[in-house]
């Protein structure tokens, strides 16, 4: 597994430039190009509570403020806060004493990690298990409503003018006796009368501008004489997470509801297929669509490497790994990282000239303003623009190292999870190339590579070599839909090996 | 015609701050942000936090934004940015190299319809229903003073000096290190931590005599079993740093008087009858009280009488400070200006960069000949 999490030993150079190790990579079937968390776009796909294990539809998410109704969080270490039990005995009143009264469950939320519970802070106990715990509200709430519908309201009449001003240089006849309330508004206006507001527009009545006062927060007298408790005070983080009430104190904490998460799945940008898509329940860690790169592109692995010495030929094996259900032959090609960066230049022209032609595309179908002047309501409706490639840059890697191109290719046979568990039957009729095929089982192969690292590298340094892996990927999309034979083709990776520091001369 | 638009209360659009210490997010229409966060992230390389001012190029500052901007929608939005809007706060000050680089991540890494810019002292007024203040934003990295006038920033008369939260822990650092000796280099966390919890603003008065009563010691526990003396003297110099003149006699109190002497003379009462202060610094105990014996005690000086003020008149937030701007974006954001005022897609993809604040006459344009002012 460390090669999972640990260091980046082979990385391979996805198409947009950046270099990733294959576990990060995604194989976009559809355009047959590598594919990685920076180059696809993102999508929320589904929201839920990760510890109720809750599905939440995105219009509940957003009611709810994307946090879950009934776990909570600990406002004090930020763990999550467990409901506990308080079991009160029968309440002994005299005046129903003949009734036996029942035991009388209560709940109160509890940290099992620093200890902080809602007793604490005054939180009454519940009398059910998700009670209805106290939610603090802002007390500025109903001013600042009333000034954010002012502002509604002017912007509003402010875009009525100005379409209306449009209308107007457009030529068109407008009639002072339209039945609309702009114009009306605009005769009173003109004849000085004061503004009536149209009826279905009633103005709330502007909020008082807000009135600055001499008086500012003084500083307490106490605090030149009472000593620090430093466990009664909140830390910046505690108070930041309640933006609204911050509070200074510990004992204004109040419990916070549980952040919701969410499961991505990623769209390739250039043919808009998902590379990705997770399982709508959220207990499942399988996907719906997986197009890894670890099940398309042959893994390679470092087996051994002779001491690397500068100017010094010395032997590298590598393990390459077939995962498909397809034969495939692989060869080891030059790293051209010159001709990247031709590449990369010319995506940015062509970038230049699509944008161009994108726009000119899209000018007729839309309105000059645009999303501007459409009600929200379509806005919302508007289908899917097309994405926006990410632009491909150069590769950011110093090879300090030569490998050595072999002149023959080799062939890895198809994966067979059955021969995984046989020993005996071994047998392939492949002939391979002695000097470059060290051994093979299955669908693996033990190549052997002649390295040289750089004569003018110094001891130390950390040696990094590249190649171009050529393999015949075979696409089944096609046979599926068309019924014809598979299609097959080079597919071109480049793959980038940290074999390790220079050492010392023998 | 719609007159009302119950649908733009359901249609969600992010309302960022980012500041260089602390980013502020939410949605448009809501009074407070959902978060507070750090503006920071953790590198996938090297798995070390990086701040997002400590770019070292272009690029880095790219691909630190894109990091930063998928954590906001994906891990607290929750969701997708492609076609949706965005409103950003941003001050009036921010490098032109920072808002194109934002802008670039978010028109073709996110792939959002548009981008609201909002200036920060301008919307910070929303929440007060003025359009006439001056607003001193004392944040991380820098103070910075902007008289506004009826919906206006008055370009000319802005001040900025590099007193802020940093400048404060700068300080609180020497100061601990000569109070403990031996102890160097204490992390930035733990100087905020000291800061928020120990330290305030003291009193003028307290400065100027030698034989006070220091406020009592506190004991703060430091990695672990170790413990570390933050003597009461150090609690309440640690602010010291921002009411001090440095050797241009400037500080947070001229900043102020300064900039109203750029100001035209008529506008001059208004402006010291509505202080607005913003900015999570302002938040200290005490802070507010000294700035104004500060500025009081300021007017004396001879090249400020001729301001002929007697008295300073301050607003109170109907919010916390450090997100008096955010919120203004947020009830910007709600209106129509959103559609009228924002940054299209398109308008990016022919012309490459953002517009600059020339297009704030827009903004204030609007803001004048609508009767904004009339309604207030
Ligand atoms: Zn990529
Ligand atoms: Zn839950
Ligand atoms: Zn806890
Ligand atoms: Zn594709």
């Amino acid at each position: 597994m460390s090669y999972i999490t640990g260091p980046e030993v082979v990385s391979y150079a996805c198409t947009c430039g950046l270099l990733k190790p294959i576990p990060q990579l995604y194989f976009c079937r559809h355009c047959s190009q590598l594919r990685c968390g920076f180059c696809v776009c993102h999508e929320v796909d589904s929201i839920f509570c990760g510890k109720c294990s809750e599905n939440i539809p995105s219009a509940e998410a957003r009611v709810k403020k994307n946090r879950c109704a009934s776990c909570f969080n600990c406002p004090s270490c930020h763990q999550e806060l467990s409901t506990r039990i308080a079991t009160k005995g029968p309440v002994v009143n005299p005046e129903d004493a003949k009734q036996p009264s029942p035991h009388k469950k209560t709940y109160y939320l509890s940290c099992y990690f620093c200890r902080w519970n809602s007793r604490d802070v005054g939180i009454p106990d519940q009398g059910s298990a998700t009670g209805a715990w106290p939610e603090r509200e802002n007390v500025h709430a109903h001013r600042l409503q009333e000034i954010m519908d002012t502002y509604k309201q002017v912007m509003m009449s402010q875009k009525q003018q100005k379409e209306n001003d449009k209308k107007k240089q457009r030529g068109k006849f407008v009639s002072f006796t339209d039945r609309t309330g702009v114009t009306s508004s605009a005769i009173r206006k003109r004849i000085g009368l004061p503004d009536i507001p149209h009826a279905m527009l009633k103005k709330p009545n502007p909020p008082e501008p807000a009135v600055a006062k001499l008086e500012v927060e003084e500083l307490p007298d106490s605090l030149f004489t009472d000593p620090v408790n430093l466990l009664e005070i909140t830390t910046i983080e505690q108070r930041h997470l309640q933006p609204e009430t911050q509070a200074a104190t510990v004992d204004m904490l109040f419990p916070i509801h549980k952040q919701l998460s969410i499961k991505r799945s990623l769209r390739c940008r250039r043919c808009e297929h998902n590379v990705s898509k997770p399982e709508y329940n959220p207990n499942s860690v399988k996907f719906k669509i997986q197009l890894f790169a670890y099940y398309h592109i042959p893994e390679v692995r470092i087996v051994t490497v002779e001491p690397l010495r500068a100017g010094k030929t010395c032997e590298l094996i590598l393990k390459f790994t077939n995962p498909t259900q397809h034969e495939t032959t692989i060869a080891i090609k030059y790293v051209d990282l010159e001709q990247q960066a031709t590449y990369v230049e010319e995506q940015k022209l062509s970038d230049v000239i699509e944008v161009l032609e994108q726009l000119s595309l899209q000018q007729p179908t839309s309105l000059p303003s645009l999303s501007g002047s459409q009600p929200s309501s379509l806005l919302s409706l508007t289908p899917r623009q097309p994405s926006i490639t990410v632009k491909p840059r150069k590769i950011n890697e110093e090879v300090n190292c030569d490998v050595a191109i072999p002149d023959s290719s080799f062939i890895l046979p198809p994966r067979d999870d059955a021969a995984e568990y046989d020993d005996s039957t071994d047998t392939h009729n492949i002939e391979d190339d002695p000097k470059l095929v060290k051994w093979r089982k299955s669908n693996k192969a033990f190549i052997k590579l002649q390295v040289t690292p750089m004569a003018h590298l110094e001891v130390g340094k950390e040696v990094i070599c590249g190649f171009t892996m050529q393999h015949i990927y075979t696409n089944v999309i096609a046979t599926t839909i068309e019924n014809k034979l598979p299609q097959k083709y080079e597919h071109n990776v480049r793959v980038f090996l940290r074999l390790g520091n220079v050492v010392g001369q023998e | 015609m719609p007159i009302y638009e119950p649908l733009s209360s359901e249609k969600l659009t992010v309302v960022l701050d980012i500041g260089t210490a602390f980013t502020k997010f939410g949605f448009t229409s809501e009074f407070a942000p959902r978060y507070i966060i750090r503006s920071e992230v953790r590198c996938k390389r090297t798995n070390k936090i990086r701040k997002l001012s400590s770019y070292e190029s272009p690029e880095d500052l790219h691909d630190l934004l894109v990091d930063f901007i998928h954590a906001i929608y994906f891990k607290f939005a929750l969701i997708s940015p492609k076609d949706r809007p965005i409103v950003i706060v941003e001050s009036l000050l921010c490098p032109t190299l920072f808002r194109e680089t934002l802008a670039k991540v978010l028109f073709l890494q996110y792939e959002v319809s548009s981008i609201l810019v909002l200036p920060s002292h301008l919307v910070a007024l929303a929440s007060l229903a003025v359009d006439t203040a001056m607003v001193v934003d004392v944040g991380y990295k820098e103070a910075v003073v902007f008289p506004v006038c009826f919906g206006l920033p008055i370009i000319q008369a802005w001040q900025a000096l590099p007193l802020g939260g940093e400048a404060v822990h700068n300080h609180l650092k020497s100061l601990l290190s000569n109070a403990n000796p031996g102890l160097q280099n204490l992390p930035e966390q733990i100087l905020e931590d000291i800061k928020v919890r120990c330290c305030f603003v003291t009193k003028k008065s307290r400065t100027k005599s030698a034989d006070i009563v220091p406020p009592p010691d506190v004991k703060y526990p430091y990695k672990g079993a170790q413990t570390l003396t933050v003597t009461g003297k150090v609690r309440e110099t640690a602010f010291e740093v921002l009411y001090e003149e440095d050797n241009d006699h400037l500080c947070l109190s001229t900043m102020i008087l300064d900039a109203l002497l750029k100001v035209d003379i008529n506008l001059r009462h208004s402006l010291t009858q509505n202080v607005f202060l913003i900015g999570g610094t302002t938040m200290t105990i005490g802070f507010k009280a000294r700035l104004k014996e500060e500025l009081l005690s300021q007017l004396k000086n001879e090249q400020y009488k001729m301001l002929n003020i007697k008295e300073f008149k301050f607003h109170v937030a109907p919010c916390k400070e450090n997100y008096a701007s955010w919120l203004g974006g947020s009830i910007y954001g709600a209106t129509e200006f959103l559609n009228l005022k924002a940054v299209t897609k398109d308008f990016y993809l022919r012309e490459k960069h953002l517009p600059d604040w020339i297009n704030l006459k827009d903004v204030v344009g609007l803001k004048q000949d609508n009767g904004i002012r009339g309604a207030f």
